[in-house]
């Protein structure tokens, strides 16, 4: 990076205070104090603690319910990124098509990522209310009855169609964008080497926009995992009793509902490091990409 | 807000800031929604206007979780308010953070107030207090579960409400089920038939003294009787002869109140809401029990919350929380609150007044909670004391859940729970040390 | 076939072609239904709320969702808006949706106006600890406040931040997204530009008020799109550090119409909380469909 620049010694370091000095106070210090309360268990009106060393996380480890939702945060991740993906593509190969009403298609299919999470939990709610919301009925004509907040499945279930649903525009947005940035040159060669369009599509396009793809798998993950606290909190209407939940969501119920500090500490030190990883891996993915282009 | 209704406050103010130099403010944070937080804002307002010299002000925080939440985190940042209510679950907590309250008994002591422990009811005495039965939270929303039963119901299936789970197995509910009703539900699986099971047959349900005693408590959930309960639980739900609607408390109320079940076990604070909504005969019982676990009954712990001093205020400030909790405590005031909500008058000389005000003869359901607090007492019926409790509940309900939709046996899930309550009992020791 | 064979014989087919424009026809159709499926899978959920919303209370807690239009659409969107409920009678939907919007300008215009400040350090000038303050601000892309969440929550009440729009705000605002972004743009800004504006005698400050940020007007436009979103979307972390009801915005008042549909106490407000639902779904969807342009290359830039 060779840039021309500015040398100026106290102007920089003004520049930055604002943005550091937020980070420091605002995420160092939490992150440095979630690291140090995990090894801690401690009353949580801050009268009394003993120093536990790693005893958290081993609790964490022999406990089965803990890995039991591990378990479920995989499957809800793997099913909410893959439909949502595949979804998404879909979506946007087909609006690249057409040319009839693209941009109306466009708006249709794009408008829903202004949607906070949360309602989508309430539009959720609605859908799949016990007894009479719509989906449930659609269920009980195919002879199921599906009840949410009963049945463990039917809860994931309802809980992953509502994430799927909120996040098909984000990687809408993105394949579109990806596909209309293919080159008409290449296009146009592609058309004429391969008739048939859907082998088109997976020897040409699809390894094109592997780039984006990429990227938005990271995006799509990071979202399953955490973004999703919204809808899991209301269609769970705030009572975990036998439903599935996602990690995140379990940081919170024995952080805020339960009062445990060190356990939710320590729970919130593993997803640490899991993003960690999950960084490390698209950081490196970003700079390959920067070899292909 | 009308341009009227502006005007108006703007001249209260300016008439309250001439008087307010001598009044004391307090606050009071509250888990009561509803209708539950409008007859809370009633009392407040009563207060208010009873006297010159004091002002409370409720705030409502939420569901009793965020409440307990809120209080926790004001009181570490020092914003706390004078009078946090703490449900059940929650008391373990509160009242193992010594510094945090001031028990409710020296707090009146100290201010003049009369106080004895034994002007309250018999089953709210000790609920809330510590192991030498000093009363540390003043109780306030008492309620305790109760079996309510739609009377037409009943009396098209031919049958009488019925007494002890035995009865109920055999007669009542393949009757109600035979007259076209799901026979019955309930709301709160740890609650209901859990902790007042213990108490409702008189068994020991944590070591330790039920955990009141200093030391590592156990809890006593692996055993035969409970056990015997939920395999029962689980039979007739798959002979049709209870329903489940999950954890969530309305969602089982409310089949009750569209008249489909036929009984529904809940809170004896349910009792003023229910009387609002539903428009066909109901009526309440006491709690049932196990023949064959029990002959002697005993009564059943106070559920819903109490109100805990909180500590760190100025001495006017905690006159005025003392004087406040003698209003509040007063006769007429427990007695406003049992009839517009349901919950229990949490003294004697209350109870007294609505019976000699005979309101017990136009409404028979309202007393049944109280006569339930009232039954004999037992070795066990005093309450249970456990930290991270709110976890244990949690705990329970999964694993009760999982038995009702057949997941798992009762065996293993008695097991599971047995072993996390008492992994987290084990932690939440080290945390007060 | 002697049909056929005859037909085969004459070089420009016409029922080769018909045949082939039969087939892309088809192929049309097959796209055309295909995305008007998704529109309606993204419509369906709150098309349905929103003529649900326009009933009573009684027709969601009988039949669930409705088909149709009721007489009560402007009642409940009035009582939504203008009913003060709460138990300070100080909340309803319009001092909901002024949080809302203070969240939102709040948050956009903050992170827009650090991150600038901070990128512009980094890329113009040549400084001690450039690398490390880089580091320093890039590693909070890493973590996601959700996963400290509690520390958080008491580092900002110990500094009695709780209930204040400063709390609400300002640690939303430290992570690195924004600074990213700039970073990148300033980077694709030409060198040639900064060498002129030297020649020139122009200083840092004027370099950059004069010519840097007319530059990036669009980038701003953009930026500030996708953070008014995510600021007004905002559910966990409002949720926890307002407790006070004056504070609540729209998002975090989801969280008490589901306790209402709950509330045993009384008939739950079903339709009175979609009215609210769609309130606070409107905003955020009317800026992203007016500013799509904007947004959707604000959005597909910042990962370049």
């Amino acid at each position: 990076m060779k840039r021309a620049s500015f040398s100026n010694l106290w102007m920089p370091v003004l520049l930055l205070l604002p943005q550091v000095s937020i980070i420091f106070v605002f995420f160092y210090w939490p992150a440095f104090e979630a690291l140090k309360s995990s090894f801690y268990l401690q009353d949580p009106f801050g009268f009394s603690g003993t120093f536990v060393g790693l005893d958290n996380y081993f609790t964490l480890f022999q406990n089965a319910e803990y890995l039991r939702i591990s378990l479920f945060t995989l499957v809800f991740t793997v099913c909410v990124t893959f439909f949502s993906l595949a979804l998404g593509l879909l979506f946007a190969v087909k609006a690249d098509k057409v040319i009839r009403g693209a941009s109306t298609y466009k708006t249709l299919l794009m408008w829903v990522y202004a949607v906070a999470p949360p309602v989508a939990g309430i539009l959720g709610v609605s859908l799949f209310y016990q007894g009479h919301g719509l989906i449930t009925q659609l269920f009980a004509f195919f002879g199921h009855e599906f009840v949410i907040g009963v049945n463990y499945y039917d809860t994931g279930f309802a809980l992953i169609a509502v994430s799927i649903w909120k996040q098909v525009p984000i990687n809408f947005i993105f394949f579109l964008s990806g596909l209309q940035s293919v080159p008409r040159s290449i296009r146009e060669a592609a058309m004429i080497d391969n008739r048939s369009s859907s082998r088109r599509f997976w020897t040409i396009t699809f390894p094109l926009l592997a780039p984006t793809a990429f990227f938005l798998l990271i995006t799509n993950i990071t979202y399953a995992m955490f973004d999703t606290f919204g809808v899991i909190d209301v269609m769970l209407r705030s009572e975990p009793g036998n439903n599935p939940m996602t990690l995140t969501y379990k940081v919170y119920v024995d952080g805020f509902r339960g009062g445990d500090l060190g356990g939710s500490s320590a729970q919130s030190v593993i997803l640490m490091i899991l993003v960690l990883a999950l960084t490390i891996f698209q950081f490196r993915l970003i700079e390959r990409r920067i070899h292909y282009t | 807000m009308s341009l009227r209704k502006l005007l108006a406050a703007g001249l209260a103010a300016t008439m309250f800031s001439t008087t307010a130099f001598a009044e004391t403010n307090i606050t009071w944070w509250h888990a009561m929604g509803g209708q539950l937080g409008e007859t809370v804002n009633k009392i407040a307002s009563d207060f208010n206007a009873s006297q010159d010299d004091y002002k409370i002000t409720p705030v409502f925080k939420g569901t009793y979780e965020e409440a307990l939440t809120a209080g926790i985190a004001s009181f570490r940042a020092g914003e706390h308010p004078n009078i946090l209510q703490v449900f059940d679950a929650g008391a373990a907590t509160v009242i193992g953070a010594k510094g945090a309250t001031i028990p409710v008994e020296d707090l009146l002591n100290e201010n003049g107030v009369n106080f004895d422990i034994n002007d309250y009811i018999a089953g709210v005495r000790y609920f809330y207090a510590d192991a030498d039965g000093k009363m540390i939270g003043m109780p306030f929303n008492s309620s305790t579960p109760i079996m309510y039963f739609n009377e037409e119901a009943l009396e098209k299936a031919g049958v009488s409400a019925p007494k002890t789970w035995e009865e109920f197995a055999e007669t009542t509910a393949p009757a109600l089920k035979e007259a076209g009703y799901i026979p019955m539900t309930q709301s709160h699986l740890p609650w209901i038939f859990t902790e007042n099971f213990f108490s409702r047959h008189n068994l020991q349900f944590a070591t330790n003294n039920n955990g009141y005693d200093e030391g590592v408590a156990e809890i006593n959930i692996n055993t035969p009787e409970i056990k015997a309960h939920f395999t029962a639980l689980k039979e007739w739900k798959d002979a049709g002869l209870f329903e489940w609607y999950g954890t969530g408390w309305g969602d089982n109320q409310k089949p009750f109140e569209e008249g489909k079940v036929a009984v529904w076990l809940g809170s004896s604070g349910s009792f003023g809401g229910l009387k609002e909504k539903v428009d066909f005969k109901f009526s309440a019982t006491l709690l049932p029990y196990w023949e064959g676990v029990t002959k002697e009954p005993t009564q059943t712990f106070i559920g819903g919350a109490s109100l805990f001093a909180m500590a760190g205020k100025s001495a006017e400030e905690n006159k005025a929380t003392a004087e406040f909790f003698q209003y509040l405590t007063s006769p007429e005031v427990q007695y406003m609150w049992h009839k517009e909500t349901g919950y229990v008058p949490v003294t004697e000389a209350a109870y007294e007044l609505a019976k000699k005000d005979g309101y017990y003869e136009e409404s028979p359901a309202a007393e049944v909670g109280i006569q339930q607090l009232q039954l004999p007492a037992g070795e066990w019926t005093k309450g249970y004391r456990m930290g991270f409790y709110v976890q244990i509940r949690d705990v329970m309900n999964r694993e009760y859940g999982r038995i009702l939709t057949g997941e798992t046996s009762v065996e293993d899930a008695f097991a599971t729970i047995e072993k996390e309550s008492n992994a987290l009992l084990a932690r939440f020791a080290k945390t007060q040390g | 076939m002697a049909v056929t064979d005859t037909f085969s014989t004459s070089p420009p087919s016409p029922a080769v072609t018909t045949k082939k424009r039969f087939r892309l026809k088809r192929e049309t159709v097959v796209d055309h239904a295909i995305l008007i499926l998704g529109a309606l899978f993204m419509l369906f959920p709150v098309v349905l709320t929103l003529m649900t919303s326009s009933y009573d209370n009684l027709a969601f807690a009988r039949s669930g969702l409705q088909f149709g239009w009721s007489d009560q659409f402007l009642e409940n969107y009035e009582r939504a808006m203008f009913e003060t409920s709460g138990f300070t009678g100080q909340i309803d939907g319009l001092s909901m949706l002024k949080n809302s919007l203070i969240l939102g300008f709040g948050f956009a215009i903050g992170k827009i106006a650090i991150s600038m400040l901070a990128a512009y350090a980094i890329v113009y000038f040549r400084f001690r600890f450039a690398t490390l303050s880089f580091w320093i601000i890039f590693t909070t892309l890493l973590l996601p406040l959700e996963v400290r969440i509690l520390p958080s929550y008491e580092v900002v009440q110990g500094l009695g931040m709780g209930n204040t729009y400063g709390g609400l705000i300002i640690p939303l605002i430290a992570s690195a997204t924004g600074t990213f972004f700039f970073r990148q743009f300033f980077r694709s800004v030409p060198e040639e530009l900064v060498e002129a504006a030297r020649i020139d005698g122009a200083g840092p400050v004027k370099f950059f008020i004069d010519i840097l940020v007319p530059l990036s007007k669009t980038m701003i436009a953009a930026l500030f799109i996708i953070m008014f979103v995510y600021g007004w979307n905002q559910y966990l972390w409002p949720t926890l550090i307002t407790t006070d009801e004056g504070m609540f915005t729209l998002v975090r008042g989801i969280k008490n119409i589901i306790q209402s549909f709950t509330d045993s106490s009384s008939v739950p407000e079903f339709t009175v909380g979609f009215a609210l639902t769609m309130i606070t779904m409107l905003p955020p969807v009317l800026i992203v469909i007016f500013f799509q342009s904007w947004f959707v290359k604000g959005l597909t830039e910042s990962d370049k």
